[in-house]
């Protein structure tokens, strides 16, 4: 698997100066960086703004764990193997199918 | 997670030798089922679609010129043969999916999580109710998004490669791949809301 780095976030210590405007342009401009954040593809200045906002606002915090777990969920979705009969099976067919034009 | 699989141009020779075609289909069968099934989401789809990216890929063995990996080059046949049985089935055209309908319009919305608070994924998925929930809200997916998001999430190539397999550049692959999150973020978290209760009571259902 490619090695992925995730990157949760994370609560700023101390008191924030950031102010906060919930509800307009920080949360929806948020909103569509988030992808962009849990892939670690941001520049710093923008994750330290991101991780400053998340500090102070509840709703996003609450919003980017639960797209962050289902990256986590999709990432872990297991898949099916295929039988050693299935795959001569098939194997077979493609043939015919070639072979037939 | 990636299977081993030839991935040099200098393998082109080898793969158009008698026996090529039985180490293209030896080497990369489960890479593409794998795929296939999770793209299809049941195994009968994911075996047909396995079976004529194979037999797409015999007709074009002769032309390939090894300037992308095989892998890439077998991603590329299925996701076009996938598209297209899709679209017979469905018979109706793809939408696109907005961002905007993605922003929560009040503080309910925007607080809506994913009942799996102190469990593995794995755990998790152990669960049938959200491991159904996941399956059918990546079905609901119009193609390019579902693409995006298994090849980038679950078969864990970079935005650069699922661009060339999807023949678009990496800021759209990011695109798609931000929107197809957010559709399933919402689809499963409008669901654990409702058993919420539940989980707090003592996790999920299963």
């Amino acid at each position: 698997m490619t090695k992925r780095k995730t990157a949760a976030p994370k609560k700023q210590s101390g008191p924030s100066s950031h102010r906060h405007t919930h509800g307009q342009g920080h949360c929806v401009g948020l909103l569509r960086q988030l992808s962009a954040y849990i892939d670690d593809e941001l520049p710093s200045d923008i994750c330290r703004e991101i991780r400053r906002h998340l500090g102070a606002c509840p709703n996003c915090e609450v919003f980017i764990a639960s797209l962050q777990q289902t990256v986590t969920l999709c990432r872990h979705r297991p898949a099916p193997q295929l039988t050693s009969v299935d795959r001569m099976n098939m194997r077979h067919a493609i043939l015919d199918a070639a072979n037939a034009r | 997670m990636r299977a081993t699989a030839p991935k040099t141009p200098s393998q082109r020779p080898a793969m158009q030798e008698p026996d090529g075609f039985d180490r293209l289909y030896r080497d990369h069968v489960d890479l593409i089922y794998r795929y296939a099934h999770r793209l299809c989401g049941e195994t009968e789809s994911a075996k047909d679609l396995v079976q004529e990216t194979f037999l797409n890929a015999y007709r074009g063995l002769k032309d390939f010129r090894g300037k992308s990996q095989v892998s890439t080059w077998l991603y590329t046949i299925a996701s076009r043969a996938c598209i297209r049985m899709r679209r017979k089935r469905k018979g109706q055209p793809e939408h696109e999916l907005s961002l905007e309908e993605f922003v929560p319009t009040s503080e309910g919305e925007f607080r809506l999580q994913i009942p799996v608070d102190g469990l593995t994924p794995e755990e998790a998925l152990q669960n049938k109710e959200l491991r159904q929930a996941l399956e059918q809200a990546i079905d609901k997916l119009p193609n390019k998004y579902r693409m995006a998001l298994v090849l980038r999430d679950m078969e864990g190539l970079s935005a650069k490669e699922v661009g060339t397999i999807m023949g678009v550049n990496e800021r759209a692959v990011k695109s798609r791949l931000h929107r197809a999150r957010l559709f399933v973020r919402r689809e499963l978290s409008a669901r654990g809301v409702i058993h919420h209760d539940d989980h707090k009571s003592g996790g999920l259902r299963s």
